[in-house]
């Protein structure tokens, strides 16, 4: 199979039906809280199996592609983030809805994630090999560092300096929370099974951002609710502004391949370190979280250039390194395709139409996204009476649909109410988000560098130190830290 | 507008509870079955136990002419799962999918609410030995390399590991070589991958469906925990033939709660010794490099007794490190 019949065979309109279906579907999950891309593919994994492998792929990267995008349309409209991945999106996005600017922020939003998603797949389809090899490189050390770089960050964000430390101790807190992996001891869990998984970090995000800010708009009245404007603005516009920032897209889209390939590491810390970035760059960091489009060029172009680095690992090792990665490995499986480089010599149909279609799943999502944002501005017309039940009512089966179980119910109310009182207090809510993310990768790669430090019979620090690329991390983290310092400084000082 | 409000919601959140509560299992009259079946399956999508549940419930469902609809129920290393399956409605409407020994290990490494007996083994249709295996550019290319090395450094050798049964067999396979290693807990089969074949641990135990990536990636099989040598991998010794008498391995059964009435349960056992035994079944879990072997009622249970028996004086040999 030569690679003119893959590209007649991606166009062909059955696939292209297939890629679209997949994108639209992964939109509206992305969209809806607590549902996200992994689910969206858990739910249609089955329907898979009786479609051709390459073909049931691209619906699943499809959904893959879409999801990562529609979080940030409901973190725009109402402050809601439908994903994890979309809270920088509600942080700068929401602000500007509420001066009327929600169909411009739309815009970036689409268009940030399709130069995310493009380079994301570019970067699938002509480094696979020698990224593969990269990622592997990372072993406990290395992901301490990152971890690490992640938690440094947080600094950048902005609020008061106390409130913020509270609140990524808050989420380091709630990230111990369950039986300790190492150990198995128990932590803080009451007795109760439930807890001895630990809290998952969506819930936590349900309960903080969406339960929280409906919460908070119960009871207001009318004139205090956003209404919709209509606003004109064109796509191309946009498109050249974004395009004037291109080191962000740029610095976003490297940011999300990067942490994209690490097992385990998931799309959250990509999306906030490239958001903090933008922040420290910015000419004006002080309109972030007021309604900042930097913001959301940074945050967007990172997650959905995820999409296309957590391929690598997967497709060229068979190490797949988060769930939606895992969940797609097993819809090959199935039809016993092995993962791994053999993949590319046995079975190269499915392999490169997989690969060159994960281009069209932009493409796709683009056309959605650019032309829907008409429709999705609708819900700013829909009165918050009905917007307040409906958005509880999906959050909750959001929460419940994780791992079907109940009691993440409960946990995501717990924290919605925890929400709205740091909201009202000025909590800021993302170091929380930060923390919890955080706070086990940060413990397991500690301990695992432990254990290895002792069987080597090396100090800590000489094992952590063995790697050049363990030292350029550690370097890295102290460059963050004295960037985010001099900022606050100069903050104080303004 | 308020008042409204407030009852609107509170109005939709009681509906979403009752929708929850809901299931469309079960006719309560009438022959079995006459309704939609739920498998329980303890781990998220994606793996390999849920690809499992994902080929029975296909092919269990087409032999018994009903829909059957695959739950994942993840959590807690498969404890939240297998409870609920041992606490649900012993009608034959909710049946489960794991790998056997998960429950064993769980129930006698922490305090969880199901016990051996609590659930009852319908069959079986896999055999995956548990492995051992070396990097790419490993030192150890065979166990006399690993004996050496491990007598002169006591600890000193790192063995990646995940799961319940993965820490198990590292502590099986460190007694029978009479050496001591240093065991490194990774939390998934993903990133295990990854620290082997990126060579951050000296060797990783894992099951024998990580033998082709690992081969792939440069890395090679020291032996498997096998009886015999296993159909698709016939270069890979077991450790019967290296000298160590530990067998150790992953079976992915059917259980349904204890309590089935017979009826029901003859209707499941003869539907799945049809499936069992048809060629077809087998060839799909080949497809799925799952090795696989069926055992119906009465084998399965003799076979998990045996296993039980084998598996609990390594559990209890090791207890603290468990706790």
């Amino acid at each position: 199979m030569d690679s003119l019949q893959i590209l007649l065979g991606i166009l062909s309109p059955g696939v292209m039906l297939v890629i679209f279906a997949g994108v639209l579907i992964g939109i509206i999950v992305g969209a809806i809280p607590g549902l996200n891309g992994a689910i969206g593919i858990s739910l249609l994994l089955p329907i898979t199996f009786t479609l051709e492998p390459q073909i049931g792929l691209l619906l699943l990267g499809g959904i893959y592609m879409g999801g990562m995008y529609g979080g940030s349309i409901t973190a725009i409209l109402l402050n809601v983030p439908g994903d994890v991945v979309a809270a920088p999106a509600a942080m700068e996005g929401y602000p500007l809805t509420k001066q009327g600017r929600s169909k411009e922020a739309l815009y970036y939003s689409i268009f940030s994630s399709m130069f995310g998603g493009v380079i994301g797949v570019l970067i699938l389809i002509f480094f696979t090999p020698p990224l593969a090899r990269f990622a592997l490189q990372f072993g406990p050390a290395e992901m301490f560092f990152i971890a690490l770089s992640g938690l440094v960050v947080i600094g950048a964000l902005g609020g008061n300096i106390y409130k913020s430390l509270f609140a990524v101790f808050f989420g380091l807190f709630i990230s111990t929370i369950g039986v300790d992996a190492i150990t198995a001891s128990q932590r803080f869990t009451l007795g109760n099974i439930n807890l001895r998984s630990g809290i998952s970090v969506v819930p936590v995000v349900l309960g903080l951002f969406c339960l929280a800010e409906m919460f908070l708009n119960i009871g207001k009245k009318a004139n205090e609710v956003v209404t919709y404007k209509e606003q004109n603005i064109t796509r191309m516009t946009v498109i050249k502004e974004i395009l004037r920032h291109k080191m962000l897209v740029f610095k976003g889209s490297m940011i999300g391949t990067f942490v994209g390939l690490l097992p385990g590491v998931g799309t959250t810390l990509a999306v906030f370190l490239s958001y903090g970035e933008a922040k420290r760059v910015s000419k004006n960091p002080e309109l972030f979280e007021n309604g900042n489009v930097e913001g959301i060029i940074a945050a967007e172009s990172a997650n959905n250039a995820t999409v296309g680095s957590t391929m690598v690992p997967l497709l060229a090792l068979g190490v797949p390194g988060s769930p939606t990665t895992a969940i797609i490995a097993g819809a090959l499986i199935i039809h016993g395709i092995i993962l791994g480089p053999s993949l590319f010599v046995q079975r190269p149909d499915v392999a490169y139409t997989f690969i060159f279609g994960m281009m069209m799943t932009v493409v796709a999502m683009t056309v959605i996204g650019a032309f829907g944002i008409k429709y999705f501005a609708y819900i700013l017309k829909i009165k918050m009476e009905y917007i307040v039940p409906t958005v509880l009512v999906f959050t909750l089966f959001g929460a419940y649909s994780l791992r079907n179980n109940v009691f993440d119910i409960l946990i995501a109310l717990v924290l919605g109410v925890v929400g709205a009182i740091f909201k009202k207090t000025g909590v800021p809510l993302a170091p929380i988000i930060i923390g919890v993310v955080l706070g086990g990768l940060i413990e397991t790669n500690l301990v695992r560098s432990l254990t290895i430090a002792n069987a080597r019979q090396v100090s800590l620090l000489q094992y952590m130190l063995t790697n050049p690329l363990a030292i350029a991390l550690l370097a890295m983290v102290c460059v963050i830290f004295y960037v985010v310092i001099k900022m606050r400084m100069k903050m104080k000082s303004m | 507008m308020k008042k409204k409000l407030v009852l609107l919601i509170a109005l939709t959140l009681t509906l979403s509870l009752f929708a929850m509560g809901c299931n469309d299992n079960g006719g309560e009259q009438g022959a079995f079955p006459n309704g939609n079946i739920q498998i329980i399956v303890p781990y998220s999508a994606g793996g390999g136990g849920d690809t499992v549940a994902r080929i029975l419930a296909d092919a269990l469902g087409d032999e018994l002419d009903v829909q059957i609809n695959v739950i994942n129920r993840e959590g807690a290393g498969g404890e939240l799962g297998i409870a609920e399956i041992a606490a649900s409605d012993a009608d034959g409407y909710t049946l489960g999918v794991f790998g056997y020994p998960d429950n064993f290990v769980l129930e006698h490494t922490r305090d969880t609410d199901f016990t051996f007996d609590d659930l009852e083994y319908l069959a079986a249709f896999d055999d995956m030995p548990m492995g051992i295996f070396a990097g790419p550019g490993s030192e150890f290319e065979t166990i006399e390399d690993i004996i050496a090395y491990g007598e002169a450094n006591p600890g000193g050798i790192t063995i990646g590991e995940s799961g319940a049964l993965g820490l198990l067999h590292v502590l099986a396979f460190s007694d029978h070589l009479g050496i001591e290693t240093s065991p490194v807990n990774f939390e998934g089969g993903g990133e295990l991958m990854n620290a082997i074949l990126g060579a951050h641990v000296d060797l990783a135990s894992t099951s024998s469906m990580s033998h082709d990536p690992i081969m792939d990636g440069g890395g090679h099989p020291i032996g498997f925990a096998a009886a015999e040598r296993m159909d698709m991998f016939p270069d890979v010794p077991t450790f019967k033939e290296l000298g160590f008498d530990l067998e150790m391995g992953v079976s992915r059964v059917l259980v349904v709660p204890a309590g089935v009435p017979d009826e029901v349960k003859t209707v499941l056992t003869e539907a799945l010794d049809a499936i069992g035994n048809d060629p077809e079944l087998k060839e799909r879990f080949e497809n799925a490099a799952l090795p696989y072997r069926y055992l119906d009622y009465d084998r399965v249970n003799e076979v998990l007794q045996r296993s039980n028996d084998t598996l609990l004086p390594v559990i209890e040999s090791n207890q603290q490190r468990f706790e």
